[in-house]
């Protein structure tokens, strides 16, 4: 392996790390109602700016990029400023344009409201 | 006739059915966890040294300010709150991994610090309690003079 293959392997792997930030699954709660499905995800140390949700046909991938600098000697570590990722399989029948998300205190509140053929509805009974 | 109620009847499964495939389906692809959410290691915090002060960083996902509450002594500091993680009104439960947690955690430093001087705030989910070292513990710089 002569020099410049060497050297495009190592930016090749380079760019690899960069993309791959390590990253931890966030916990989640899962809820559904007759109208949509509520996913709750603990994800503390991210912002609006850092969240990036993606949906494509059915698989939902959320990832949320932590920005926690910490300054100085650390004394005690329970935790490390990783990223949150994690993908899942949506049911069909989720109305993928009105998809909507809030993020507040470092919990994502993602609002998956059902599409009209299949939410519960009240058949209208007609009087003659 | 109660033959045909039960025809009728058995049309809804296909209700039930898709139910349970939506169980199913929320299955998620890679596994892993933040880790044991045992109570007495709730919140999860690191403790860091900069030179004049102690900055303690712990997550506290979904609380804020006026959920905690902290209690401080000359060397130690105590967090306590409650997280709720019960589901909103009229919605049924498919998966629950936050659970509702009622935690007080005391963290003990290993020096001196100054009450009076001592800061917290919390964002995203993060809380920052910088806490400066008492006056008699903090490194100074001595200059040496010439005779």
């Amino acid at each position: 392996m002569n020099d410049t293959q060497l050297d495009k392997q190592q930016q090749g792997s380079r760019a690899e790390a960069v993309q791959q930030r390590p990253a931890v699954a966030p916990r989640v709660d899962i809820f559904e109602n007759k109208d949509e499905v509520l996913l709750v995800a603990d994800m503390p140390g991210v912002s609006k700016e850092g969240l990036n949700i993606h949906l494509d046909h059915e698989q939902l991938t959320v990832e949320g990029r932590v920005l926690a600098e910490t300054a100085g000697r650390l004394l005690a570590r329970e935790w490390r400023p990783f990223d949150f990722r994690r993908s899942f399989l949506v049911p069909k029948g989720i109305d993928a344009e009105k998809v909507s998300a809030e993020l507040k205190q470092g919990v994502l509140y993602l609002h998956l409201p059902k599409s009209e053929a299949v939410k519960p509805r009240r058949v209208p009974v007609q009087a003659e | 006739m109660f033959g045909t109620f039960y025809d009728f009847d058995r049309s809804f499964l296909a209700l039930d059915e898709l139910r349970r495939q939506m169980d199913r389906l929320w299955e998620d692809f890679d596994h892993g966890s933040r880790g044991s959410q045992a109570e007495g290691n709730w919140p999860r915090a690191n403790l860091a040294d900069t030179g004049a002060e102690l900055v303690l960083t712990a997550e506290v996902p979904g609380l804020s300010e006026k959920d905690l509450t902290l209690t401080l002594a000359q060397d130690s500091l105590t967090v306590k709150g409650t997280r709720n993680g019960k589901a909103p009104d009229g919605y049924s439960v498919h998966r629950q991994e936050r659970n509702t947690v009622q935690f007080a955690r005391t963290f003990a430093f290993p020096m001196a610090i100054d009450p009076e001087k001592t800061t917290a705030s919390v964002k995203h989910g993060l809380l920052t309690v910088t806490l400066p070292k008492a006056a008699a513990v903090r490194p100074r710089q001595i200059t040496v003079k010439t005779s």
